[in-house]
């Protein structure tokens, strides 16, 4: 019985992979996720010069909503509500964070940038690469970049560029919706190696006291436990139809959650927000539960699970229905007039 | 304007002013501090570490490291004793730190 897990041409210890974001800022977090046993790690998302604003971060930035703090990290509830944009440094900085990554851990690197135009995405896709990542993501949906969040005409001239500029595989990472299944097509037919399903909603909170909106006053990044049920509709939709391998991500708390995005095809799965809120060891856990599993299921190889909750799914004209209104029981009697 | 009974209480403390004339920067009541051990993980900066303090209640308090605090209000979120309180962070003048700079350093290579 195995973890290993077999990804973008990549032999992985674990399919649970740590996502963009504050876990994975520096060389340190990326020696930690090795030693937790983390299949592979994103690194933050660096940005285009163009948005090189977004290197610089408000303050404070981070609300955990609906948050039992004096529980110890045990809600399995809550919503992780942010507004940390791109990688702080400069793009210099971040080639040497790659160099410094693969120099000082084994574990597999995958790059993530942001850009607009197709030459910036391929410029800095060259670099990623240059530099020794394992793969690279495009982060064309994050919840911080600005305007709007459309899959927008120029992101297929990325993706498409980018493919056809670089040999490592390249991820895409969607966002949540409202459909993502016409986006993962899109994505699949410019040839990108597989897709991120689904990075954060933007969404806003307001202080009933101060009247104000929290934190830095605009919109933010929001997630949670509660984004698995959602993200599992569109991982099974894009599952069914694409034939690139699935990387889900958005709401992971436990093994079990792997589990499940797995049974709903997903190859791998990314986690950070339970990072936050119990720490690095989460990792490793989540690891156990899996395995848990496996030996009470008798799996040996999660490869053997994948996708197969998805031949029990059903189609709507297929969904067996019952009658409800129909039935003569008592609550009903009153249209008989037997009153009393 | 009241503080109490706040959904946000960590927020309380930092008036909007505060936000744009003053960068924040997390900072530990010592007396408050419960030695718990919660926020150091929590920190994905590194900024606060556990200091011996033979005199605290505790034995032992959390402490920000001014340098590596980014203000994020990530540890306000972790304290279940309301430990944690702004200050000006007169060190912002310098900007940024470089990520992998300063991890080589710290990893001695």
């Amino acid at each position: 019985m195995s973890l290993k897990t077999s990804f973008l041409g990549l032999t992985l210890q674990s399919p649970v992979l740590i996502a963009s974001g504050p876990a994975s800022h520096d060389v340190n977090q990326v020696r930690v996720a090795e030693e937790q046993n983390a299949g592979a790690i994103v690194l933050k998302t660096a940005c285009s010069d163009k948005f090189a604003h977004m290197r610089s971060w408000p303050r404070p930035r981070y609300k955990l909503l609906d948050w039992d703090k004096q529980i110890e990290g045990r809600s399995k509830m809550f919503s992780l509500y942010s507004y940390e944009q791109g990688y702080s440094g400069t793009l210099d900085d971040y080639w040497e964070l790659i160099s410094a990554c693969k120099k000082h851990a084994a574990l597999p690197v995958i790059g993530s940038i942001f850009a607009d135009e197709a030459k910036d995405w391929i410029d800095m896709a060259k670099r990623v690469e240059q530099c020794g990542a394992d793969a690279i993501e495009l982060d064309i949906s994050s919840p911080h970049r600005p305007g709007s969040l459309a899959f927008e005409t120029t992101f297929v001239a990325a993706i498409n560029g980018v493919v056809g500029a670089v040999r490592i595989p390249v991820l895409v990472k969607l966002g949540p919706g409202p459909e993502v299944l016409p986006q993962c097509l899109i994505a699949q037919e410019n040839g990108a190696s597989a897709v991120t399903l689904c990075n954060r909603l933007r969404g806003f909170d307001v202080d009933i006291e101060s009247q104000r909106p929290i934190l830095h006053g605009y919109f933010a990044g929001i997630g949670g436990p509660w984004a698995k049920y959602y993200t599992m509709r569109h991982v099974a939709e894009a599952a069914n139809t694409i034939t690139i391998p699935i990387s889900a991500t958005g709401g992971v708390l436990s093994g079990e959650d792997v589990i499940k995005y797995m049974l709903l095809g997903a190859s791998t799965v990314q986690i950070l927000s339970v990072i936050m809120v119990n720490g690095w060891e989460s990792v490793k856990r989540i690891n156990n539960e899996i395995e848990e599993y496996m030996q009470r299921k008798k799996i040996n190889s999660l490869e053997e699970i994948r996708g197969k909750a998805l031949s029990a799914m059903v189609s709507p004209d297929e969904i067996i229905r019952w009658s409800g209104e129909s039935k003569r029981g008592s609550r009903n009697l009153w249209k008989e007039g037997t009153e009393n | 304007m009241s503080s109490e009974g706040s959904k946000y209480p960590g927020l309380r403390p930092l008036p909007p002013d505060f936000v744009r004339d003053f960068p924040p920067l997390a900072l530990v009541v010592e007396d408050k501090c419960i030695a718990c051990d919660r926020c150091p993980p929590l920190c994905f900066f590194d900024a606060i570490v556990m200091e011996a303090r033979p005199r605290h209640k505790f034995k032992r308090t959390a402490i920000v490291i001014p340098d590596n605090c980014t203000g994020c209000g990530l540890c306000f979120e972790a304290c279940p004793v309301d430990a944690f309180v702004w200050e000006p962070d007169k060190d912002i003048g310098k900007g940024p730190s470089k990520a992998a700079e300063k991890t080589e350093r710290d990893l001695g290579v």
